[in-house]
């Protein structure tokens, strides 16, 4: 009998789609035939709601069989539920009404179905999709990525609500929370986490192999069991790790970082967490006038190739790499597009520090490939308000230690390229200690020829 | 009158004649019928329900520009790939899969565990387990375990991420190598390259996008649809380049004719290629009268790229280079070059590693250590070499093969082999990754503890496919191109961005 009901009841989802449909189309009917070219619609109003109202009537029964399964929630079920029958209720007197023929009340009552049916469907939607489902699209756009936000402290960081929390938050509660608890489980609260849910408790606190829900997790997403369900989005290898050694460590809600066990597996997801997972974000995230057309017109017919990063930006990437020796006086037609260059390659280029005047000027760039060109020392101190600038490639020109000296207040420069330069090899390791944050690349590297590079390995066959 | 001019001449009139034999009144009253009849299926058939498809293709194509730059979706860590196929399939087990086990159960038959339901190329009956042929140390910081036959590659393993635990489902080379660079083990669908630079087009208008270098002696077996284009219009599939002689077969002016005739001539054939799209609106027309202007540019721009011998002697030192001979070495250093001048993607394929030991160059224990001889000092030298050129962050290095090997010894036929060997293996081999934002110093994945199969970080060709494209600034569910009615992408319904491997 159980299972009769529980199958009758999961018809709910599928049936309550044709009152929907079919006392929307009644009520179109009716209105519609008022007016003298449909009239002749008017005879299909009355059959039209009768069966719209059988069909809220089986709606709401599979309706009911479902509810037992006692998954959802309460409040949000009982309105639902209130709405439902309601539906059935009024949509029944509508078709007695529309016999009689009252139009006053007719229209009246139909405009308050109107009403219940998109109240009942709005709660009905809650509970099968989460009450955010309507809003959650947008949060999304506007944020674009759900970037958790790094954890500044890990060690005095509590291990259950900054680190395992957001990870049933993002994962978990959509199904397990505060308006749906599949499997009567409830994660969002931490006692009825620990009750576990129908199959018994989630945790064995101290003992994550026993645990049901590191069983459910580690399931192949083909199986039916597996969480969460492989439509939805999985826990990365990280976050599974990172439960199993909270539920190891006794599941406490508590805890700090540093009172648990060291695990050499742990430390370096702990440690991106700190970092933020994702790299720091850089200029390109804050949007930038398009530059003018006839500006990367300009500059393009001096033989540069101009293109936008990607789809959506204005952020330009300006690249000589087809060219080779242009004149300084290109130099000018970076100024325009100062805010929107981010990437300047000039490669090859045979450019002079005449060059640099413009250039300092693009504030937003990040990259700036300046190797094999006339580029010298003079020119590098005029760079230092370049503060998004993070590569610099200044291979194959005449700079030294002392120039390249000049750009350690950059505060965002990651790597300088500075082979086949005039740095002095021994005054190396100075240099490398002036920039604490930037690696400093020397090249040069060798790869030493082996006697077996050069040779033929022979062996008798056995 | 010159004789050039007169020959300009000709050619515009016959176009123009062939014009008007099309413009009679019969052709006209053809052409229209046809033309309404097509209208009317056009119709029919875009009203057959393929609403949900929509037929644009997920990046805008441009017939008269074709290689013209274009952006990816997203601003991608990696703005070219050099992929080094080693064609065949090297042995993981000698060369980044340490497997201590396999050592002690070296000699004994395999268990039937192993051998139940599955297929092998050339395995029969019960073959004996075979040990790893060579000698493993953990190496860098990173502590990634490397055999002895890499010495050079051991040197730099801090620079690259490995992918212990790759799986595919083909174990014949051809449609394995298929899978791995079109997405499918059957023939007709684009290549990794093509898709590449029908998405990003090439920074260098004077060169190629896609640019395709063999050695080994012998091109890969799937042959050259592994860098075809499949069914995106054909400017994209790779240009195969040689790196002996003319780079490419008919580059060189042939004798008599001077620079300047060959561009008279080539403007007096755009000017008739120029007519007839007039005529009939065929974009592919605009794509061939670009294809002409560059294969123009590249007379010039390529043997300049192709040429190795200018390169200093530090640098073939460094590659273990020498300029006038085929060999990957040379294709290595040609690949840098390439991608130096703004190449979107080169596909070197080297064959000679499908060591199943019915020889001596094919044996596990002789022919896999003259490979590696042949190929670890080049490989090391192009991520060094990248690196001190500031390169090494922005282009994607690829290196893998279509399949694994065997933990057992390969009995061709139930009988034992001359040599040491190892079968064709699906279910597990290694490819590594660097440069282009992927992490350094990294392993991901695992086999069991003899390396027949992933246990953890499990990832197919589709994944490896997706990641590529991730690194260039593409969602590979996005980037589709429309052909027979429906969208198609180079992961078709799979792969997933390997992010443990993403810095």
């Amino acid at each position: 009998m159980g299972t009769f009901i529980s199958f009758t009841g999961r018809f709910h989802p599928l049936l309550v789609h044709l009152p929907i449909g079919i006392l929307l189309m009644a009520l179109l009917l009716q209105w519609l035939s008022y007016s003298q070219k449909f009239k002749a619609l008017q005879p299909a109003v009355p059959v039209t709601l009768l069966i719209g109202a059988l069909a809220a009537l089986f709606s709401c029964i599979t309706g009911y069989l479902l509810s037992l399964s006692g998954e959802y929630d309460k409040a949000t079920l009982n309105v639902h539920m209130w709405m439902g029958i309601g539906v059935a209720v009024l949509a029944g007197l509508l078709y007695v009404l529309t016999i009689r023929g009252r139009r006053l009340l007719v229209n009246v009552t139909g405009a308050l179905l109107l009403l219940f049916i998109s109240v009942a469907g709005h709660y009905g939607g809650s509970l099968t999709h989460g009450s955010d489902y309507l809003s959650f699209s947008f949060d999304e756009e506007e944020g674009s990525k759900s970037v958790r936000k790094p954890i500044a402290d890990i060690p005095n960081a509590i291990v259950y609500t900054d680190i395992i929390q957001p990870v049933f938050q993002e994962k978990c509660y959509s199904c397990h929370g505060a308006t749906k608890q599949k499997g009567n489980l409830r994660m969002d609260v931490a006692g009825l986490l620990m009750k576990g849910g129908k199959t018994g408790p989630a945790i064995v606190a101290g003992n994550a192999t026993e645990s049901e829900l590191m069983r459910r997790l580690l399931l192949e997403p083909e199986e039916k069991k597996h969480m969460p369900p492989k439509e939805k989005p999985q826990l990365t290898e990280q976050e599974i790790a990172l439960l199993h050694w909270w539920i190891n460590n006794g599941a406490s809600l508590d805890k700090k970082v540093k009172e648990t066990t060291p695990d050499a597996k742990i430390s370096p997801i702990l440690a991106a967490l700190q970092g933020g997972s994702v790299e720091e974000a850089d200029i390109t995230a804050t949007p930038v006038v398009a530059a003018a057309t006839k500006d990367v017109q300009a500059l393009r017919a001096a033989g540069a190739t101009v293109m936008p990063i990607s789809q959506g930006s204005n952020y330009l990437e300006v690249s000589f790499v087809a060219s080779t020796q242009i004149s300084d006086t290109i130099a000018k037609l970076f100024i325009p597009l100062k805010q929107q260059i981010v990437s300047l390659k000039l490669s090859n280029t045979g450019m002079s520090d005449a060059v640099m005047p413009a250039i300092a000027q693009c504030k937003a760039l990040l990259r700036l490939h300046l190797d094999h060109t006339r580029i010298t020392d003079k020119a590098l101190p005029q760079m230092t308000g370049l503060t998004n600038l993070r590569h610099l490639n200044l291979v194959g020109t005449e700079v030294t230690a002392d120039g390249v000296r000049a750009l350690k207040v950059l505060p965002a420069l990651k790597a300088v390229y500075l082979f086949q330069t005039k740095v002095d090899r021994n005054g190396w390791a100075a240099l490398q200690q002036a920039f604490p944050h930037t690696s400093l690349d020397s090249g040069g590297y060798i790869v030493k020829t082996l006697p077996g590079d050069t040779t033929k390995f022979t062996k008798p066959a056995k | 009158m010159t004789q050039q001019e007169l020959h300009n001449q000709r050619l515009l009139k016959e176009a123009e004649e062939h014009v008007m034999r099309l413009q009679t009144r019969r052709h006209f009253l053809k052409e229209s019928a046809m033309g309404l009849g097509g209208l009317a299926i056009g119709a029919l058939l875009g009203g057959c329900g393929n609403g949900a498809a929509p037929a644009v293709p997920s990046v805008a194509f441009d017939p008269a520009h074709p290689m013209l730059p274009k952006l990816p979706p997203f601003a991608g860590k990696a703005k070219s790939v050099i992929y080094l196929h080693m064609a065949g399939a090297p042995s993981q087990l000698e060369l980044f899969d340490y497997k201590p086990e396999l050592q002690k159960l070296d000699g004994q038959d395999c268990p039937q565990s192993l051998l139940e339901g599955k297929r092998f190329a050339f395995i029969r009956g019960v073959p004996k387990m075979l040990g790893p042929q060579a000698k493993f140390e953990q190496r860098g910081q990173s502590g990634a375990w490397v055999s002895d036959l890499l010495p050079h590659l051991s040197g730099v393993v801090d620079e690259v991420s490995f992918l212990k635990a790759v799986t595919t489902d083909q174990f014949n080379h051809g449609p394995a190598q298929l899978l791995v660079h079109t997405g499918s083990a059957r023939l007709g669908r684009p290549s990794l390259g093509s898709w590449v630079t029908y998405g990003l087009g090439s920074e260098n208008e004077n060169l190629p996008g896609f640019v395709v270098l063999t050695s080994g002696g012998k091109n890969p077996d799937a042959g050259k649809s592994v860098w075809g284009s499949g069914f995106l219009p054909s400017v994209y599939q790779g240009v195969q380049c040689r790196s002996e002689g003319a780079p490419v077969l008919f580059l060189d002016d042939p004798k008599g004719m001077s620079r300047d005739l060959r561009k008279a001539s080539i403007d007096a054939i755009n000017k008739v290629n120029q007519q007839s799209y007039k005529e009939f609106n065929d974009p592919e027309i605009l794509s061939r009268i670009s294809q002409y202007e560059m294969a123009y540019r590249m007379q010039i721009a390529v043997p300049e790229v192709m040429d190795i011998r200018g390169e200093p002697d530090y640098i073939h030192e460094m590659y273990g280079t020498k300029p006038g001979q085929a060999s990957f070495a040379n294709n290595v250093l040609l690949a840098r070059k390439l991608v130096e001048k703004g190449v979107r993607f080169v596909q070197l394929f080297d064959w000679g590693w499908d060591t199943h030991g019915t020889g001596a160059d094919l044996a596990i224990d002789i022919g896999l250590v003259n490979k590696c001889r042949e190929t670890d000092k080049a490989v090391t030298a192009l991520l060094l070499d990248l690196k001190q050129r500031g390169l090494l962050d922005e282009t994607l290095v690829v290196w893998g093969g279509e399949f694994g090997r065997t933990p057992m010894m390969e009995n061709r036929d139930g009988k034992q082999n001359p040599f040491l060997g190892r079968d064709h293996h699906t279910d597990a081999f290694t490819i590594w990754m660097a440069g282009g934002g992927i992490k350094k110093g990294h392993v991901h994945g695992e086999t069991d503890e003899i390396g027949y199969s992933a246990i953890s970080g499990k990832v197919d060709v589709f994944d490896v496919q997706a990641t590529i494209l991730n690194q260039l600034g593409f969602d590979h569910e996005k980037f589709t191109y429309p052909f027979q009615g429906r969208p198609f992408r180079l992961t078709d319904v799979k792969g997933k961005v390997i992010k443990d491997i993403i810095a």
